[in-house]
């Protein structure tokens, strides 16, 4: 049933872009050079404007996850006194800090960041931070995190205009001058000022790069049948997105956008016979990736879809309307919030089923990363709701000691003979 | 004097602290005032007394049945969310004006989520009181001073909106003499030598009565209190939310608590409440250091170090809910913290769902290391 699969041209340049970019980093920062520490949900576009290289700690961790090494850590972290149900995903690099042998980490290790970042979308996440502030004696910047109190569930559709409403003025307002905080302490650290003029140039080219994406999802969801592993979607989405703005990443967005069109004219799919479509709802598997392509030979079933791409048009693309800094407030203030909060988890994940024409989702549920697992119920009652057949799985992004592969297996397979039989397949 | 009548005899106010506190949110005030719920640590109480309303904390009660939301609710949301929405449902709050969520408690923002989308949905019953989210930011700066004073006002229009006053500043100070002489109650009540359980329970009756009430209250029943025998080791309790007198009882079988630095412990009332303006409440709340997420981040283990220092514990307890994904992060180093000073330091870990098994390996985990 299953054709051989050829990964995308796109996939290698990515993932050898990453490689050397990540060299390059590893290089300067060995020989002094500062870089910064921060969260998956914090404004990159502030740094990335000032120059100063980070490191993103979500990445970190599926890195560190990814060179199986997780298990090791964990049990290292209890032997701490930390205890076994506290988050996993944002604290892996934590924990490789604290354990201190750099030998054993990804690149020989991260030396002293020059300034740690966060946003205190997460209740952990300030401590975790500052634990690591402790540790290594670099300055921490909180960003303060109001929740939203009346938010409307189709988020994806304000946000791109008609931000102010959705996120609310006073959050703006305060985000805006933490913001205007932080620059002052990027000037400092970086001795360079900050370019008012040319940061909205930089906003307005990552919105061009993420419409390309808004194009992606578009060819994706409307093809006949999946032309693309999600394996192969979240780094041709995600490393660009770490590099948002720059000439790279919107020139491999482009690359990218036109490989899957060509790829889809020549109606090349994953697997030739596609029964079932799925999505995987959360963040990525780091530690077994190749469970996305578990089901193809067996089931004709594919993962379809993956959060990573269509949130980059639908979290990222902001009108900047003359206020460059208010826009990127409205991208951020909410970012992480909008992936696992009801009424925007649920609404959206109906909303992207649909489009995608999805008839089972994968729900990682990941009971110790409570940010992460909140308002997954609340999904799965609204997929279900939708005609989508949701199977929970209770395990952990970057932990595979919670992961059994194959009674994972098992059970997946056992509800896609049931949409088989359905389908009279 | 509230209740004037009815203290005449020795040890009435003392039962009457102690059934409010049994009762939680069922309790009935003597003075009939508005009922506006609150949910969650951080909201300073003051504001909705000076509305004119009496606050009601909905956090400690305890679940009859469960509605249908709790098909929604994951095991890893903490209990007492778990235990409000349920309730909500069930229409268990039709008699309060409007609810009040604390945003920066952990369990306080999910439940105010969860309510809000579950009425959304049109799958709540028509008595779910209007909801409001208490959105206060806890670190000082100029921006977050800003922030916060529109959440005030976001607040009073709330409260107006419910058919309460506009707080100003007569009746501010007017909520903060009564929060004062509670406060005044409390310090003695901290002084008295009751037991741990005691102080725990009459401290919280508190949250279900005016201030002025609970200060009348207090003042009567340590007048005639009976002190408890004076153990000799004094001990601290921290972790995670907890009122169980039985778990009290089972610690004190080692000595005395005199510091207890748990959210439902002598950290209530927040700071704000007995301040006279509006600006200095909000300031002295955003200031809190025993709210988990306030920033300069180490203010909070400071905070805790220093009350257990000032109380001269010789034992600190430490004990968590299940579902707890915060206070972890802090015991590695309270631990060698207070090793460090000479204050012995027992992790009692999780919580147990069957009392007698937990209290069991407490008492195991605490004479181990006495024993040591």
């Amino acid at each position: 049933m299953t054709s051989t699969y050829v990964p995308l041209e796109s996939t290698k340049i990515a993932t050898n872009h990453q490689r050397a970019w990540a060299k390059s980093l590893q290089q300067q920062i060995t020989s002094g050079a500062t870089y910064a520490f921060v969260n998956a949900d914090t404004p990159h576009e502030l740094f990335h404007h000032m120059g100063l290289p980070i490191v993103t700690n979500q990445w970190w961790s599926a890195i560190i996850a990814a060179k199986q090494l997780s298990e090791y850590y964990f049990d290292y972290m209890e032997t701490l006194g930390f205890h076994d149900r506290l988050a996993r995903y944002s604290s892996l690099p934590l924990i490789a800090e604290l354990e201190g042998d750099r030998e054993r980490q990804p690149w020989g290790g991260l030396p002293k960041p020059s300034i740690l970042c966060a946003r205190q979308s997460a209740d952990d996440h300030q401590k975790i931070f500052s634990l690591w502030a402790e540790k290594t004696g670099a300055p921490l910047f909180l960003f303060s995190t109001p929740a939203v109190p009346d938010p409307h569930p189709d988020w994806w559709r304000m946000g791109r205009s008609d931000w102010e409403t959705l996120y609310g003025g006073d959050r703006l307002d305060l985000m805006v001058d933490e913001f205007k905080e932080l620059i002052a302490q990027l000037e400092e650290l970086t001795g360079r000022p900050f370019d008012h003029e040319g940061f909205a140039s930089y906003m307005e080219a990552i919105n061009e790069q993420e419409r390309i994406y808004e194009d992606v999802s578009e060819i994706l969801a409307t093809a006949p049948r999946s032309p693309i592993r999600i394996s192969e979607q979240i780094p041709n989405a995600m490393i660009p997105q770490w590099h948002r703005g720059s000439e790279w990443a919107l020139s491999h967005a482009r690359h990218f956008r036109d490989e899957l069109h060509e790829r889809v004219k020549a109606g090349t799919a994953v697997v030739e016979e596609e029964r079932i479509r799925m999505m995987w709802i959360g963040a990525g598997l780091w530690f077994d990736t190749s469970f996305y392509s578990a089901f193809e030979e067996s089931h004709g079933a594919v993962f379809a879809w993956s959060m990573y791409l269509p949130f980059a048009a639908d979290g990222y693309i902001r009108e900047i309307k003359g206020d460059p800094l208010r826009a990127l407030a409205a991208r951020v203030s909410a970012m992480n919030e909008q992936l696992h909060q009801p009424p925007w988890i649920n609404a959206w994940m109906v909303e992207q089923a649909k489009k995608y024409r999805i008839d089972v989702a994968l729900l990682l549920i990941p009971e110790h990363d409570r940010f992460s697992g909140h308002g997954s119920l609340f999904a799965k009652k609204a997929l279900e709701e939708a005609g989508v057949r949701v199977i929970e799985v209770w395990s952990d992004m970057v932990d595979q000691r919670q992961w059994n592969r194959e009674e994972m297996t098992a059970r997946v397979s056992t509800v896609l003979d049931a949409v088989l039989a359905e389908k009279g397949v | 004097m509230a209740h004037a009548s009815s203290l005449q005899s020795k040890g009435a106010a003392g039962t009457l602290l102690d059934r409010a506190f049994e009762a939680r949110d069922r309790y009935e005030p003597v003075a009939p005032l508005p009922r506006v719920g609150i949910f969650g640590n951080g909201f300073p109480e003051i504001l909705v007394a000076a509305a004119g309303g009496l606050p009601v904390h909905l956090s400690m009660g305890r679940l009859s049945s469960t509605a249908d939301i709790d098909e929604v609710i994951e095991p890893f949301v903490d209990e007492e969310g778990r235990i409000f929405l349920n309730r909500l449902m069930n229409g268990e709050f039709d008699d309060v004006e409007g609810i009040i969520f604390a945003r920066d408690d952990a369990p306080a923002l999910i439940a105010y989520q969860y309510a809000t989308e579950w009425v959304r949905q049109g799958r709540a019953p028509k008595a779910v009181p209007p909801l409001f989210l208490w959105n206060l930011v806890h670190t000082q700066t100029p921006a977050v001073e800003r922030f916060n004073a529109v959440q005030a006002e976001k607040l009073f229009g709330f409260l107006e909106r419910i058919g309460l006053r506009r707080p100003d500043d007569e009746t501010i100070a007017e909520a903060s003499a009564a929060e004062s002489r509670r406060r005044e109650a409390l310090k003695r009540l901290e002084a008295a030598g009751v037991s741990g359980a005691t102080a725990m329970r009459w401290r919280n009756a508190g949250r279900f009565m005016p201030a002025a009430e609970h200060a009348d209250l207090l003042n009567a029943a340590l007048a005639d209190a009976e002190k408890v025998e004076n153990k000799s080791l004094r001990i601290g309790l921290i972790g995670s939310p907890l009122a169980s007198p039985a778990s009290y009882d089972v610690f004190e079988r080692y000595g005395t608590i005199v510091c207890d630095w748990q959210p439902w412990g002598a950290v209530w009332p927040r700071p704000g409440n007995d301040k006279t303006t509006l600006a200095d409440i909000l300031r002295a709340a955003a200031a809190d250091p025993s709210c988990p997420r306030v920033s300069p981040t180490t203010a909070f283990r400071q905070a805790l170090i220093e009350a257990v220092v000032n109380a001269r514990c010789e034992l600190v307890l430490c004990q968590l809910a299940p579902t707890d994904d915060t206070f972890g992060w802090e015991i590695p180093a309270l631990a060698s913290e207070l090793e460090s000073r000479g204050i012995a330091f027992v992790n009692l870990g999780f919580r147990e769902p069957d009392h007698e098994t937990w209290h069991a390996r407490a008492a195991a985990l605490i004479s181990a290391k006495l024993g040591a």
